[in-house]
């Protein structure tokens, strides 16, 4: 029987074989995302507050429900559900402050150069400042405890200009974001805004 | 025929080379502490950079807990492949003969971490890769005791288990000398 020495290297060939694979794969992913601008959206929340202006948004199937939840200062706070099945956006401009473990703070940016077309949008605002317009609103009130039931706000379609609002959470189901800036951003301090 | 003949001679000169090059790996680990003996034998670059992989795709989803663990949220996926990148780096650790199954995992699922998790910030995505490739291109080699030629020097059995013990090159460098 063989009582040999093991002992581990790494082959250069093999080595250099799967990393080029590996970064043709990541490559080739983001020129799918890249080229049809399609992107399943990441929920942001739960760490400060998360900004989201934009000019205009024209979105049809649209519901507002009070929401309860937790945030990066409290664990329960008044905000509000905004539900909209489709929606164009033009000139969107993300923004979320991130506190790095050095203790710098940064501001990572999305813009959207070109209209931004979202289905199934979801997002628990804090505040919201804006133009609102709505078509065939309605108010239906239900005599419950549940507070998500008990008043809903629906519209056919919204039109909302100059808006500023203040989220933390938002789920997008898809969101094609043509003409996309991404920066990162060192800031001093983030940006808060206080419930009026 | 000729050609044959050089190319043959090539591959022997190259095995030799290799196999000299691994024999003084071995003198310079009989020295060497546990650690760096334990650390031979195992893809332990590869290993570390999977690890470091998953922590930082991990990132993300950790700060978005309150949210990470709703149904069918993204978060949740990203936090889930982080955690799937670690454990591999970690398995890597433990069966380094699985390194090249383990290798490509890891980098499929760093790739995939964009999704969810943004790749911690692609950096999880680069360091996922390039553990992953490291995982891959590792190999463990047995050099007998009585070797006296390039072909004493093979891969063990997969299901091999590698010896726990420091290595001893006294063998091997008397049996070179005595040949």
């Amino acid at each position: 029987m063989e009582t040999g020495k093991p002992i581990g290297r790494t082959v250069k060939k093999k080595f250099m074989a799967a990393l080029c694979a590996g970064l043709l794969a990541l490559g080739g992913m983001v020129t799918v995302f890249g080229m049809t601008g399609t992107a399943f959206a990441l929920p942001l929340g739960g760490m400060g507050d998360f900004y989201v202006q934009f000019d205009k948004l024209e979105g049809s199937g649209f519901q507002l429900l009070p929401q309860v939840g937790e945030t990066g200062d409290s664990d329960a706070s008044p905000m509000v559900r905004n539900k909209i099945e489709e929606a164009t956006v033009y000139n969107l401009h993300i923004y979320k402050d991130l506190k790095l473990p050095t203790g710098k703070w940064i501001r990572i940016n999305i813009k959207g150069t070109e209209p931004t077309k979202i289905k199934g949008l979801i997002q628990d605002a804090r505040f919201i400042e804006a133009n609102l317009q709505f078509n065939n609103l309605g108010i239906h009130e239900q005599n419950t405890n549940d507070y998500t039931k008990n008043w809903t706000q629906t519209a056919d379609t919204v039109t909302i200009t100059n808006a500023k609002i203040v989220t933390d959470y938002l789920f997008q189901t898809m969101v094609n974001l043509q003409g996309a800036k991404i920066s990162i951003e060192s800031i001093d301090q983030p940006e808060t805004t206080e419930s009026p | 025929m000729g050609d044959a003949a050089a190319k043959a001679e090539k591959k022997q000169e190259r095995l030799e080379k290799a196999r000299a090059k691994l024999e003084k790996r071995l003198e310079k680990l009989e020295n060497a502490g546990k650690f760096k003996a334990w650390r031979s034998r195992r893809p332990f670059w590869g290993a570390t950079f999977s690890v470091l992989a998953g922590l930082l795709i991990l990132y993300i989803p950790i700060q978005l807990y309150a949210i990470a663990f709703v149904p069918g949220s993204f978060a949740f996926i990203g936090l889930l492949f982080g955690g799937l990148v670690l454990i591999l780096g970690v398995l890597s650790y433990i069966f380094p003969q699985f390194s090249t199954v383990l290798g490509v995992i890891t980098m499929f699922l760093s790739i995939l971490s964009i999704m969810g998790a943004l790749g911690g910030f692609l950096l999880g995505t680069l360091f996922g890769l390039i553990g992953g490739a490291l995982c891959i291109g590792w190999e463990e080699h047995v050099i007998a005791p009585d070797a006296n030629g390039p072909d004493q020097m093979n891969r063990p059995d997969k299901g091999e288990k590698a010896k726990t013990n420091p290595i001893d090159t006294s063998e091997v460098a008397s049996s070179s000398s005595s040949s």
